[in-house]
């Protein structure tokens, strides 16, 4: 039994822990009530959550985002980086295969996306509105996924370092249902029940808005 | 645990629903709604914060269903409740935050945190740390629909003496205000107060409308409190009265909490579809305008003008374009308060905060964005369709010596329709409503 096997072995648990957490959260959370709206409708739900989905993410759809840009695109390219990454885990054993430019493009995302969340963890330290509200929770989860994204890149640069990326990816898989990483699962949710509120209301979209219905 | 702490706890058990549950744990603490508090516009304190706020129950919410949270309590920030943190979550929940969804909509995630602070002020009445005015205000209401003949026969001869008012208004020695019209179309729901009624019945007047005026006042305390069975029987008096009248539809005042607790809540306190639509006035005077049955004069009202949207109206309920269409057609120097619509600010009195005198300073603070919009905007004049927020304007103005004047879209538009008694009866009337009108009530 093989250093790069027992890791392998190691990161494959740690994802089935990490999914079985998951999978027992979001029993937990679909046997909640969903309240049924029973209002009449003055838009489309469905075009609010088609929105939410979309259009309603993009960086110059809110105030906030126009005026955090930065800071939004920042969160948006490392949770890009974050799910490259997941991906690149599943390939894993079959790196080797990739051709090397691709790898070195693969890598630079990777390591771009390790900084942005470097920057949020500093940004963390720096900013008085987000330190107050950050928790040792917070400051190791972004830690944790820096970590794990820096290591997919150096992992595309060296192959040798593979037991290694197991290792934080293993340690990764195990804290993700326990500690605020947990909230990837709720994101679609929200994001359907805000979609749902304001396209029911022809809020959001916009093309909604002016329906005179007296 | 005390009673009252477990009390609370089963409160926000009972609570715990999708969406509720999604507020609570989606949230990563970017922080990117900060700024889109009006708190934190005019004061920026961490206590001010949307997500610190909603942090006060995420903390309570861990210590009973986070594993992490109840193993490492400091990991993960979770504290269990206490009296002393319930008094203080609901104190925050009644003062600080005006449930006015601003954060919702610019948040990347779409946390829910008006629904996380209607949690905490449902915990907060059911162990008795609601505002007492709210309390009181509910009550008063649901005691007044237990026996309306108490006050019904008052209550029809202040009618009698308001039609007569009607009638020198308009110019039609016809013109009347129904009450209890049978299978009327439209069940009309004031506030209380003439300047509600008046306006509305000229404007029915002219188009001819099939209506009737409802004996109840539109506004519902009970919703402010999160206190669903009290917020459901003041709702009842109206629906029951709808229902024996048999209109097709519900017309609410120009009040924003109101026309959101009908339109978009009642039905599901019900469980039911109601076979009547439910609408605000402004909506039936947008319709009227667009059919061309008003005939109007945007000349008489020539001053700058600008339209407050009121949440519950607007980003909450979805009545955005038909205010701007009555403008249009009832002004000449309308002018837009950036930012508008579902972007706009709150103006820092919703959700109950008028209502409660304890909270004046701090009412005067949050509703400092607003009022900085409006002397931007140039105006001398601010529209508003609720109550709660011509009030809360009209306090801006005055506190802040601003010298803008505020009104309410009927009014205006009575005016655009240039009606013979205008100057004599109206006027006078409809300047916006003072503290002790809303004392009274």
């Amino acid at each position: 039994m093989t250093f790069l096997f027992l890791t392998q072995l190691l990161a494959v648990l740690a994802a089935l822990f990490c999914i079985t957490l998951f999978t027992v959260r979001l029993r937990a959370f679909v046997r909640l009530a969903v309240p049924k709206d029973r209002s009449q409708p003055r838009g489309n739900p469905n075009a609010g959550v088609a929105y939410a989905l979309s259009l309603g993410m993009l960086p110059w759809a809110k105030e906030s985002t126009r005026r955090h840009a930065l800071a939004y695109l920042r969160g948006v390219g490392f949770h890009l980086a974050v799910f490259l990454v997941l991906g690149l885990f599943l390939l894993s054993p079959w790196l080797g295969l990739f051709p090397v430019p691709l790898r070195l493009g693969l890598a630079a995302l990777c390591g771009l996306g390790s900084l942005l969340a470097l920057m949020g963890f500093v940004s963390r330290f720096i900013e008085k509105s987000l330190k107050v509200l950050s928790t040792p929770d917070d400051y190791f989860a972004v830690l944790l996924v820096s970590l794990f994204l820096a290591c997919a890149a150096a992992l595309l640069l060296n192959l040798g370092l593979l037991p290694f990326f197991y290792l934080v990816s293993a340690l990764l898989f195990v804290y993700m249902p326990l500690g605020k990483i947990r909230h990837c699962i709720y994101f679609v949710f929200s994001r359907l029940f805000f979609g749902r509120f304001f396209g029911r209301r022809a809020v959001l979209p916009h093309s909604q808005q002016g329906k005179v219905v007296a | 645990m005390s009673t009252k702490v477990e009390t609370a706890l089963e409160v926000l058990q009972k609570q715990l629903n999708q969406p509720l549950v999604a507020a609570l744990e989606v949230c990563a603490r970017c922080g990117i709604c900060t700024e889109a508090c009006h708190y934190y516009q005019a004061e920026p304190i961490e206590a001010h914060m949307p997500s610190m706020r909603a942090e006060q129950l995420r903390q309570v919410y861990r210590s009973g269903h986070d594993w992490l949270g109840r193993l490492f309590p400091a990991w993960t920030n979770t504290s269990p409740l206490t009296e002393e943190k319930l008094a203080a979550l609901a104190e925050m929940a009644f003062t600080r935050c005006s449930l006015c969804a601003r954060c919702t909509v610019n948040c990347p995630m779409g946390v829910d945190t008006p629904l996380m602070m209607s949690a905490l002020r449902a915990m907060g009445t059911a162990t008795g740390n609601a505002p007492e005015v709210l309390e009181m205000l509910a009550d008063a209401a649901i005691e007044k629909g237990r026996d309306p003949s108490i006050y019904l026969d008052f209550y029809l001869e202040s009618i009698q003496e308001m039609e007569k008012e009607l009638q020198q208004l308009t110019g039609n020695p016809q013109a009347r205000i129904p009450v209890q019209k049978k299978g009327a179309r439209k069940l009309y729901v004031a506030l209380a107060g003439a300047h509600t009624i008046l306006p509305a019945a000229a404007i029915f007047d002219a188009v001819d409308e099939d209506w009737t005026l409802s004996i109840f006042e539109a506004a519902n305390y009970g919703v402010f409190l999160n206190d669903a069975s009290r917020a459901k029987a003041i709702c009842k008096r109206i629906v029951d009265e709808a229902k024996e009248l048999g209109v097709e539809e519900i017309v609410i005042s120009e009040c924003g909490h109101a026309y959101y607790a009908m339109r978009w809540v009642a039905p599901n306190w019900f469980g039911e579809e109601f076979n009547f639509k439910v609408t605000s006035i402004v909506e039936v005077i947008a319709g009227y305008i667009q059919r061309g049955l008003l005939n109007l004069d945007p000349t008489a009202n020539p001053e700058p003008i600008t339209y407050h949207d009121s949440c519950n109206l607007g980003r909450k309920g979805g009545v955005l374009e038909e205010p701007r269409q009555i403008m249009k057609a009832v002004t000449t120097n309308f002018r837009e308060l950036t930012p508008n619509r579902e972007e706009a600010f709150c103006c820092g009195g919703g959700s109950g905060l008028v209502a409660n005198p304890d909270v004046f300073d701090l009412r005067m603070l949050a509703g400092k964005p607003k009022l900085d919009q409006v002397n931007r905007s140039g105006a001398s004049v601010v529209v508003a369709a609720c109550e709660n927020c011509r009030l809360q304007l009209g306090e801006l103005s005055s506190h802040y010596g601003a010298g803008f004047g505020v009104t309410a879209i009927a009014d205006l538009v009575v005016k655009a329709m240039r009606l013979p008694g205008a100057r004599q009866t109206l006027e006078a009337r409809m300047t916006s409503i003072s503290e002790s009108e809303l004392a009274e009530k």
